[in-house]
């Protein structure tokens, strides 16, 4: 009996493992022929041919020289390529920053919300909106009080002399909240008439109003902590396995943990920044890039970048495609994500690390 | 028909220029006041007490009809008659007869302002038309009702159909409902309120509008540190003890104020009926001065809106409007007053497939809908430049041919269902159809403010207000 299992054994995991790949690389590559499929959707008809002779226009000579009209060509280039390319990073994102939270304080319930980021972003675009107004210094101070927010958790958390990483955890919470006390006082205070409902769309997260210039700052910090991460992916791995794992391995966990908080909360700060408080992305798609490829980070990493960038995509796209009307994004993702939530836990076998 | 009322109001109530010596001498003795027989009562008590709280004598002399005072107008600083629609005809060189004060349902008062020469007020106009806001102003009120004239307790149903009873007369009212705070100014009792929310009163442009129109209005909207829709301080409401609450059926506080004691009118307001039918139960709450202006604000309302729809509904082929909020990619739903008003001015609301309250919708659907022209609200910080400086909305022909307009406010935004968003039509359908209706937004906001407000606007002041 114990022989024929031991005999099987490799034989299961073998086929297990040659499945994970085939879905780790067909991971990898969907988001390419996704993003080109979505760009020819949308609530204005232009044939597939327009759209195609769009983007070649856009890529090779930077403006319309098709006999057209310039409307089919602002639209693909102006309106869906800069919204796409958005929903992807922050997609992507969100989905990687959460698996890395989720990796180093060892909870499968956490995303890079946890030190109170996308509440100090909350608070900030919530306080331009109230004052300011214009959409440039909403973004500006979103991403400055995301900082700010995480900053405030971890200095005051290294008050206290105790197991670091939940302290950590409590701080952050109790930032988080205090900052969401904070924008529901701005939400009391400000006008019912212009100021409230603004606040109010802007907590709900949604890219409608993403143009070309949002992108390259957007893209510079995506891409900037997406590769920082995908580079210490292995270190990711002996990070979840714990402290003492990870010392006599020869890291400085402490060290390496503070790297990938600064690297994640600017991505997250970034993220928020352009689209609004959108939520569940971070939670939902490690736990489903677990279940497709598995804990280890090496493809962990990588499959949830993509998974996410495609999660944010189809949830946008049905978004800005169903209806006359948006449904706010973070709406959405709550929708569809708890119950794919609920799914994947059903399904997943192979426990969160 | 349009003008009819319109010419009414500036006679009443615009000084006529010039420094000819009054017709009749006063020589500063005290008021004189010539009234209807039949109101002897209520005329010497509102008399007395009212020259017992100021400096000045009354003296009433008594006619026996309508049309012997009106005979002897000339003679008199204030009439008291029951013909309120006649305008006394007196020649004047400069001066004015007021519009009719209703003391009692069936009793008006005007006053002649004979001595009103070379701009500002003589004290005895200024006198008289006191004591025609006295008698029909609370205390004047009052008196009517110690002798019998008046109910001490009206009741009336409100837009949820709860019957309330208000104990008579009213003196302070609170309105946290900001749109209810316009139908008080309405029918006259804007000096009433103790704690009022305001529309968009906030910012500098609004706040200086409703300085004009009242310049008590920022004490009346601090008076309660929070007082909204969502959230009241009860406590301090209850400390500026008011006699009437006037809410949203939305209001969420109102099992607390309950508690007050306090009686409570609610309103629905948002739709052209619902307007007309809160000024009627509003003036009715009110006393008889507010139900006579509560019923001439409606005939005043049917007749414009006769008058714009006469203009506006056989123009084909219809301008499309897309209306957009305190974001440009914000846009008003089928449901909402805005879309009612582009409606009667003309015009087709490309939203009004859509839903609820505001919609956020994308460039690409803004597109489809290919609007011929933009409005934006005067609030929330939208502005043209986020249409025109904007290379996505570029593509939209309507931003290229230069076809986006900020809706004008004054005391409120013209897009809010408050009385003035009458103004707000003639303004969208002057703006969408320049050659094809013969409507005058400016002289209308004149005659406007002048009947309802009590506020003389300048003609550039008017010619501003509706670029």
């Amino acid at each position: 009996m114990i022989r024929t299992l031991n005999r099987r054994l490799p034989g299961i995991w073998a086929t297990a493992e040659r499945r994970q790949s085939a879905l780790f690389w067909l991971i990898l590559l969907l988001p390419v022929p996704l993003a080109i499929y979505t760009i020819g959707l949308g609530r204005y008809a232009i044939p597939t041919e327009d759209v195609v002779r769009a983007l070649v226009d856009y890529a090779t000579v930077g403006e319309n020289t098709s006999t057209q009209p310039d409307l089919a060509y602002n639209i693909v280039t102006r309106i869906r390529l800069p919204r796409i390319v958005a929903a992807m990073l922050i997609g992507a994102n969100l989905a990687v920053t959460g698996t890395a939270f989720q990796g180093i304080f060892r909870n499968p319930l956490v995303d890079s919300n946890i030190l109170g980021v996308t509440s100090g972003a909350g608070f900030g675009a919530a306080l331009a909106l109230l004052l300011l107004r214009s959409s440039f210094e909403v973004q500006m101070l979103a991403f400055v009080f995301g900082l700010v927010a995480v900053m405030l958790s971890y200095f005051t958390s290294r008050l206290y002399h105790t197991a670091p990483l939940l302290v950590l955890t409590l701080v952050g919470i109790l930032v988080g909240s205090f900052f969401a006390s904070l924008t529901s006082l701005l939400k009391y205070v400000a006008d019912p008439l212009d100021t409230l409902p603004a606040i109010t769309y802007w907590l709900m997260g949604g890219l409608t109003d993403v143009t070309r210039g949002d992108i390259p700052m957007l893209a510079a910090i995506s891409f900037g902590g997406m590769i920082f991460l995908w580079g210490v992916r292995w270190r990711l791995n002996v990070l979840s396995m714990g402290d003492n794992e990870a010392l006599a391995l020869g890291l400085n966990p402490t060290r390496l943990k503070l790297m990938i908080i600064v690297c994640s909360t600017l991505m997250t700060a970034m993220a928020v920044s352009v689209g609004g408080v959108i939520g569940w992305v971070g939670l939902v798609i490690p736990h489903a890039a677990r279940t497709l490829v598995g804990p280890d980070h090496q493809r962990l990493v990588p499959s949830t970048m993509a998974l996410g960038a495609v999660f944010l995509l189809l949830i946008d796209t049905m978004s800005r495609t169903l209806l006359p009307a948006e449904v706010p994004l973070g709406v959405f993702t709550g929708v569809v994500g708890v119950p794919l939530l609920l799914v994947i836990l059903r399904v997943n076998k192979t426990g969160w690390r | 028909m349009l003008k009819r009322i319109g010419v009414w109001a500036v006679l009443a109530i615009l000084l006529v220029g010039g420094a000819a010596p009054a017709i009749h001498a006063q020589s500063g003795e005290g008021l004189r006041v010539l009234a209807l027989e039949s109101a002897q009562a209520p005329v010497e008590a509102w008399a007395a007490a009212f020259s017992e709280a100021g400096d000045v004598s009354v003296t009433v002399e008594y006619a026996p009809t309508s049309d012997a005072v009106l005979d002897r107008a000339a003679e008199a600083n204030v009439l008291i008659l029951d013909d309120v629609e006649t305008e006394p005809a007196i020649a004047f060189d400069c001066g004015f007869v007021s519009r009719a004060y209703l003391p009692l349902p069936d009793l008006g008062a005007r006053v002649v302002a004979s001595n009103s020469c070379g701009g500002a007020m003589d004290p005895l106009d200024e006198a008289a038309v006191a004591l025609a806001t006295f008698m029909t102003g609370p205390d004047g009120q009052q008196i009517a009702i110690d002798l019998g004239l008046l109910p001490a307790v009206v009741e009336v149903v409100d837009q949820t159909g709860a019957t309330v009873s208000v104990p008579q007369p009213v003196r302070r009212i609170a309105s946290p409902y900001s749109v209810a705070t316009y139908y008080v100014y309405g029918v006259g009792a804007g000096d009433r309120l103790v704690a009022a929310g305001y529309l968009g009163a906030r910012d500098p442009v609004g706040a200086d509008a409703m300085r004009r129109l009242d310049p008590n209005f920022e004490t009346v909207m601090n008076a309660v540190s929070t007082l909204n829709q969502q959230e009241a301080n009860i406590e301090e409401l209850a400390a500026l003890q008011p006699d009437l609450l006037l809410a949203s059926a939305r209001t969420d506080w109102l099992d607390a104020a309950g508690e007050l004691g306090l009686p409570v009118i609610r309103f629905e307001g948002e739709s052209p009926e619902l307007l007309k039918s809160a000024m009627t139960l509003l003036g009715a709450a009110l006393g008889p001065d507010a139900a006579h202006r509560a019923a001439l604000f409606n005939t005043y309302y049917d007749e414009t809106l006769a008058e714009i729809l006469a203009q506006t509904q056989p123009i084909e082929p219809r301008t499309r409007v897309l209306f957009t909020g305190t974001n440009p990619l914000r846009v008003a739903s089928g449901a909402m007053y805005q879309t009612t008003m582009i409606e009667a001015a003309g015009g087709e609301s490309v939203s009004a497939e859509l839903s609820g309250f505001w919609n956020d919708v994308n460039l690409e659907q803004v597109a489809i809908w290919n609007p011929d022209a933009i409005f934006y609200p005067p609030y929330g910080g939208a502005n043209r430049e986020a249409f025109t400086e904007s290379a996505e909305w570029a593509i939209i022909p309507a931003v290229e041919a230069g076809r986006v307009y900020g809706l004008p406010k004054m005391s409120a935004p013209w897009d809010t269902p408050v009385p003035d968003s009458i103004l707000g039509i003639i303004w969208m359908a002057e703006t969408l159809y320049p050659d094809q209706v013969a409507l005058d937004c400016a002289s209308e906001a004149i005659t406007f403010y002048n009947l309802f407000y009590d506020y003389a606007m300048s003609e550039d002041e008017a010619q501003e207000l509706c670029q």
